[in-house]
C-alpha cells in the first residue's frame, strides 16, 4: 500500500528541489566518509563499484584531490562536482567583473582538460593522449592503431605546430560540441 | 513434410495401420501434447538457425522469424489435412500462454528505475493506450458509416472494442534491433514500462467494451461504472499482486535447506497471484506483474545463486515458449479459411492504426517534456511511434471474440492479421535503416573528425563518474521514505537473517575481484601495451589521411571504444542481460590492476624500511578490533625490517581468496548493491611469494589449505580493490624516509606507465 501511496504522490505531487540537493550531497559525503573524520581520500571513492569499471575512473578520482594532498573535506568535494552544475540561463547575464563561476564553459572544459594533462605543462603531448585512449579502448586494437589514431587526433586540433595540444586549441576543437550539456549533471542544480 | 504425415496418419483411421497404433490414434490425449510439442520443437531449432547467422538479430526482429515459422507449419497443416487446423480458446490463452510473458516481463523491470520514470510510462501507457483506443475505434465507426464500403453494420462498441485490441503495442520486439546504434538510455525503460502497463490496459479496457457489447442497452451509469471498474480493477489486481509478493518473499526466507525448490516458489506465488486475481474478476496481469516487482529484491537475497539462475533462465524459457506457441496459432490461423477479406476496413485499420500512434506519441511527448528533466528528442519518439509493433495479445484477443457478439469476427481478424504483419516485418525492419538515415541527417556535419568520437566518448565517461561520485539519487522524497521503511521493517521481515553484513563479507568480495582479475590478467598480459611502445614518438611530420583511412580509423574506434555503464539495463526478450559489460568490465579492472602493480614495483624501489605503523593502515577494510594469527604478525614484522625490492611488492604477500571467481556477476551485484550468502564458496589461502619480481602476475605455490568460511583468517594485506592502498602506504613511508619525491609521483600510481618516462622524477 505504501508503495501505492509513494507511487501517487510522486507522479501528482513532485516535491521541490531547493538547497535539499546540498545536504543530499552530504549525506552521500558522509556515507562514502567510512572513517568518519570529515575527509575522504582515495580508498573511499575506489568503494564505488560503478567508479571502477569507469575506465577513467582514476583520473576522475584524482580531480577531486588539490595538489599534493590525499584527503578532500566536504568543501572540497563540492567545489569539484560545482563544475558539473548545469549552466543556467540566468546566470549567463550575470555580471562580468566577479570572478567566472565554477560552471562555465571554459572552466568546464578546463577541468576535461586537467584530466588528460598530467604534468600540468598545460599541454596535451601525445603520451598523454596516448594514455587516456588507452584506458578509454579495448584490448583489441594494437599500440600501431592506437598511436595513428593519437596522431589523427593531435593533427585534427594542432594548429601551432607544436605536436601537442593546448588549452587553447582544446576549446577550439570542441567549439562545436555542446560541452555545456555534456558536462553537466541536472541533479546538481 | 514428414511431420504432417505423421499427423494425418496419426489422424486417419487408415487400414494398414497396426492396430496397436490405431489404439495410440484415437487417444487425442497423445495427439495434441505430440503436436505442441513437434511445434515448439520446430520453432526453436528455427531459433538456432535464425541466431546462426550472427548480423540477422540486428536486422530483424525475432517476431519476424517466429512469424514465418507459424506460416510455414501452417500451411504444411494445412495442405495436409485441407481443413482448418485446431486453434486455441480463451482458457489456455489467458490461463496459460499470456502469465509467463507478462511474468518475464514483470519480473525483469529493473524496479528503481521503472518508478523514477513512472510518470512517464504511467502517461504513455494509460494516456496513449486509450488515445489510440478511442481514436482508432471512433474514426473506424466513421469510415463504417460509408455505406460504400458495406460496413455500416459495425457498431460503435464494436468499433471501440476493435480499437483497444489494437492498440496493444510490443515496442520491446523493437529493441533488441538497437544494437550499436546510440539509443537514449532513458528509453529503454520507457518503451519497456509502456509495453507492460500497456498490456494491462489493453486486456481490462477489452473486458471492459465486451461487457458494454453484450449489454443490451447502456446508459451513462454504465460508463461511469465502467471507468469506476477499469480503477477498481487495476489497483485490486496491484493489491493482490503485492500481497503475495511479500508472502513469496516471506516464504523464501525459510528455505535455505531446500534449496532446489526455491525457484518452484517464485513461479508458484506468481501463478497464485494472477489466478486469485481473475477470480476475482480483477486484473490478473497486474497482479502478477506486481508480485513480480515486489518479489523480485526480497527473493533475490534469499535464495541461492543457482536457484538465482535457475529463476531467470526459465522464466524466459517460459516466456518464449508461450510466445512461440501464440505466434504459430496466428501463422496457423492466417493459412486457414477464417478470412472475411474487405479492403477499406483494412486498409484504413492500418493507416488509422500508425496515424494515431505517431499523433498519440508526438503530443504525448510534447507535454511531458515539460515535466521530464532530460526531454526526449525527435529521434527517440520516433522509435518510440514507429517502433509499435503488435504482437501476440493483439492476435490473441481478436481470436477470443465470441462470434454470436461479434458476427463480423473474421473481419477483424483478417484485419488484424494484416496490421500484425505489417509492422512486424515491414516496420521491424526498416526500423534501423530509417533512425540510421535519421542520425546521420541530424548531426549534419560534413565529415566527423576521427577526434570527435574520442572526445565525446571521454566526456560521457566524466561525467558517468560524477554521477557515479554523487550517487544514485534524484527528486525522490518519497523514494527515501520508502527505503526507511524498508530497512526498517519489510527486509528484517523478510529476509533470512543470518546473512553476514559485515565488512568481512565485502572484503571477501573485493578479494574475489581481485582473484579473478589475476586468473585472467595471467591470460590477459601479454595485451597490455608496454609503457615503451607508448613512449615512441615520431618525429617528423604527421602525414594526412586519405578518407578512407579516417574511416577505417572511425570504425575501429566505435567498435573499440568502452561503452558507457549503463544504469538501465537493456531488456530483451529472448536473452538474458548482455555480458559484454562483464568483459569490458574485467577489461579495465584488469588493466588498473597492472598498471598498478607497475608503479609498485618502480615506487618500491625507493622504499625504505617501512615503520610498523604504517602497516595498521592496511587493515582499514578489517573490523576494527580483528586479531592478526600469530603467524601473520610475525611475517609481517620480518618484511618490514627488510624492506628492501625484493620484498616490497610482497610485502604483499598479498594472500588472495581463490573463490571461484565471478567477477563479472559480483560487479553486476555490487551495482544493484545486494549480497549473496557465502557458505557455498570454498576459499583457499593463496601467497604470492617472491617470485613475482616481474610483476608477471602468475599464481606460483597456493601455500594454502581450504578454510571454511567462518573460521578463516584474516588476510595479512587487505588492499583496497585496486592496491592503491598500497600506494597510500608508500607514500607515508616516503614522507618518513627519503628524500621526498615530488608528491606527483606516488599519487598518481596509477599512471605508472608515466613515471618510467621522466627521469627527473626518480630522486635515484
Amino acid at each position: 500500500m505504501d508503495m501505492l501511496i509513494c507511487v501517487f504522490c510522486f507522479v501528482f505531487f513532485p516535491p521541490p528541489v531547493s538547497h535539499s540537493q546540498i545536504t543530499r550531497l552530504y549525506s552521500r559525503f558522509t556515507s562514502l566518509d567510512k572513517g568518519e573524520n570529515g575527509t575522504l581520500s582515495r580508498e573511499d571513492f575506489q568503494r564505488i563499484p560503478e567508479l571502477a569499471i569507469n575506465p577513467l575512473g582514476d583520473r576522475i578520482i584524482n580531480a577531486f584531490f588539490p595538489e599534493g594532498e590525499d584527503q578532500v573535506n566536504f568543501r572540497g568535494f563540492m567545489r569539484t562536482l560545482a563544475h558539473f552544475r548545469p549552466i543556467e540561463d540566468n546566470e549567463k547575464s550575470k555580471d562580468q567583473n566577479g570572478p567566472e563561476p565554477l560552471n562555465s564553459r571554459s572552466n568546464k572544459l578546463h577541468f576535461a582538460f586537467r584530466l588528460y594533462d598530467l604534468d600540468k605543462d598545460d599541454k596535451i603531448s601525445r603520451d598523454e593522449l596516448l594514455q587516456v585512449l588507452r584506458m578509454m579502448v579495448g584490448v583489441n586494437i594494437s599500440d600501431e592503431q592506437l598511436g595513428s589514431i593519437a596522431d589523427r587526433t593531435i593533427q585534427e586540433a594542432d594548429q601551432d605546430g607544436d605536436s601537442a595540444i593546448s588549452f587553447a586549441e582544446f576549446v577550439k576543437v570542441l567549439e562545436k560540441v555542446d560541452v555545456e550539456q555534456k558536462m553537466s549533471i541536472r541533479f546538481l542544480h | 513434410l514428414v511431420i504432417a504425415a505423421h499427423s494425418s496418419f496419426l489422424r486417419s483411421p487408415i487400414p494398414f495401420v497396426p492396430v496397436l497404433m490405431y489404439l495410440f490414434v484415437i487417444s487425442l490425449l497423445i495427439t495434441i501434447p505430440f503436436e505442441i510439442t513437434l511445434w515448439i520443437l520446430l520453432a526453436s531449432l528455427a531459433k538456432i538457425g535464425f541466431h546462426l547467422y550472427h548480423k540477422l538479430p540486428s536486422i530483424v526482429p525475432e517476431s519476424c522469424l517466429l512469424i514465418l515459422v507459424g506460416l510455414l507449419l501452417g500451411g504444411i497443416i494445412f495442405g495436409a489435412q485441407e481443413k482448418s487446423p485446431p486453434v486455441m480458446n480463451s482458457d489456455v490463452f489467458f490461463l496459460y500462454l499470456l502469465p509467463p510473458i507478462v511474468l518475464d516481463a514483470g519480473y525483469f523491470m529493473p524496479t528503481r528505475l521503472f518508478f523514477e520514470n513512472f510518470g512517464t510510462i504511467f502517461w504513455y501507457a494509460v494516456v496513449g493506450t486509450l488515445w489510440n483506443a478511442i481514436g482508432i475505434g471512433i474514426s473506424l465507426f466513421g469510415i463504417c458509416q460509408i455505406s460504400a464500403f458495406g460496413l455500416t453494420d459495425i457498431t460503435l462498441l464494436q468499433n471501440l472494442l476493435f480499437g483497444s485490441l489494437i492498440s496493444a503495442v510490443d515496442p520491446v520486439a523493437v529493441l533488441a534491433v538497437f544494437e550499436n546504434i546510440h539509443v537514449n538510455e532513458q528509453l529503454y525503460i520507457l518503451v519497456f514500462g509502456e509495453s507492460l502497463l500497456n498490456d494491462a490496459i489493453t486486456v481490462v479496457l477489452y473486458n471492459l467494451f465486451k461487457s458494454f457489447c453484450q449489454m443490451r442497452t447502456i446508459k451513462v451509469v454504465d460508463i461511469f461504472a465502467g471507468i469506476a471498474n477499469f480503477f477498481i480493477v487495476g489497483i485490486g489486481g496491484v493489491l493482490i499482486g503485492i500481497l503475495l509478493g511479500f508472502v513469496a518473499a516471506f516464504t523464501t526466507r525459510f528455505t535455505h535447506k531446500i534449496r532446489v525448490i526455491e525457484p518452484l516458489f517464485v513461479f508458484l506465488y506468481s501463478y497464485l497471484s494472477y489466478i486469485t486475481a481473475e477470480m476475482f474478476h480483477l486484473s490478473g496481469i497486474m497482479a502478477i506483474t506486481a508480485c513480480a516487482m515486489t518479489m523480485n529484491k526480497y527473493v533475490e537475497e534469499n535464495v541461492s545463486q543457482k536457484s538465482y539462475t535457475t529463476i531467470k533462465y526459465f522464466m524466459k524459457m517460459l516466456s518464449s515458449v508461450s510466445e512461440t506457441l501464440i505466434f504459430i496459432f496466428m501463422g496457423v490461423s492466417t493459412v486457414g479459411k477464417n478470412h472475411e477479406w474487405n479492403w477499406a476496413f483494412v486498409s484504413f485499420t492500418l493507416l488509422f492504426c500508425l496515424i494515431w500512434r505517431a499523433l498519440g506519441v508526438f503530443v504525448l511527448t510534447q507535454i511531458i517534456n515539460v515535466f521530464r528533466t532530460i526531454p526526449l528528442t525527435f529521434k527517440d519518439q520516433f522509435i518510440i511511434a514507429y517502433g509499435g509493433l503488435r504482437g501476440a495479445i493483439c492476435f490473441s484477443l481478436v481470436f477470443l471474440l465470441p462470434p454470436a457478439v461479434f458476427p463480423r469476427k473474421k473481419l477483424f481478424i483478417t484485419a488484424v492479421i494484416v496490421v500484425i504483419f505489417f509492422t512486424v516485418f515491414i516496420q521491424g525492419i526498416t526500423i534501423r535503416p530509417l533512425v540510421e538515415f535519421l542520425d546521420v541527417k541530424r548531426s549534419n556535419k560534413k565529415q566527423p573528425a576521427v577526434s570527435e568520437e574520442i572526445y565525446n566518448r571521454f566526456f560521457d565517461h566524466v561525467k558517468t563518474g560524477i554521477e557515479d561520485v554523487c550517487g544514485h539519487w534524484g527528486h525522490n522524497f518519497w523514494r527515501d521514505k520508502f527505503k526507511k521503511f524498508d530497512n526498517k521493517y519489510l527486509r528484517r521481515l523478510l529476509i533470512r537473517e543470518n546473512q553476514p553484513k559485515s565488512s568481512i563479507v565485502s572484503l571477501y568480495k573485493k578479494l574475489e575481484i581481485k582473484h579473478a582479475i589475476e586468473m585472467a590478467e595471467s591470460g590477459m598480459i601479454s595485451k597490455v601495451p608496454s609503457s615503451v611502445s607508448l613512449s615512441e614518438y615520431h618525429e617528423g611530420k604527421i602525414k594526412p589521411l586519405s578518407p578512407t583511412e579516417m574511416e577505417n580509423m572511425r570504425e575501429i574506434l566505435t567498435k573499440n571504444l568502452y561503452q558507457i555503464r549503463h544504469r538501465t539495463m537493456s531488456y530483451n526478450r529472448h536473452s538474458l542481460a548482455a555480458d559484454a559489460n562483464e568483459k569490458q568490465a574485467k577489461e579495465i579492472l584488469i588493466r588498473r590492476r597492472h598498471s598498478l602493480r607497475e608503479s609498485l614495483r618502480k615506487t618500491n624501489s625507493l622504499s625504505r624500511e617501512r615503520p610498523a605503523a604504517a602497516n595498521t593502515k592496511r587493515f582499514l577494510s578489517l573490523p576494527k578490533n580483528t586479531k592478526l594469527p600469530e603467524k601473520l604478525r610475525v611475517r609481517n614484522k620480518t618484511s618490514s625490517k627488510v624492506g628492501d625490492s625484493s620484498d616490497s611488492e610482497m610485502d604483499a604477500a598479498t594472500t588472495v581468496l581463490n573463490l571461484r571467481p565471478r567477477a563479472g556477476k559480483i560487479l553486476r551485484d555490487q551495482r544493484q548493491k545486494q549480497q549473496r550468502p557465502l557458505p557455498e564458496f570454498r576459499m583457499e589461502w593463496k601467497n604470492e611469494v617472491d617470485g613475482k619480481q616481474d610483476g608477471a602476475g602468475a599464481h606460483q605455490e597456493t601455500s594454502g589449505q581450504p578454510q571454511p568460511s567462518v573460521g578463516f583468517r584474516q588476510p595479512l594485506l587487505t588492499r583496497s580493490r585496486f592496491g592503491t592502498l598500497t600506494g597510500e602506504d608508500l607514500s607515508a613511508d616516503h614522507r618518513s624516509t627519503g628524500p621526498m619525491p615530488p608528491p606527483r609521483l606516488v599519487r598518481q600510481a596509477s599512471q605508472g606507465e608515466r613515471q618510467r618516462n621522466k627521469p627527473e622524477n626518480q630522486p635515484y
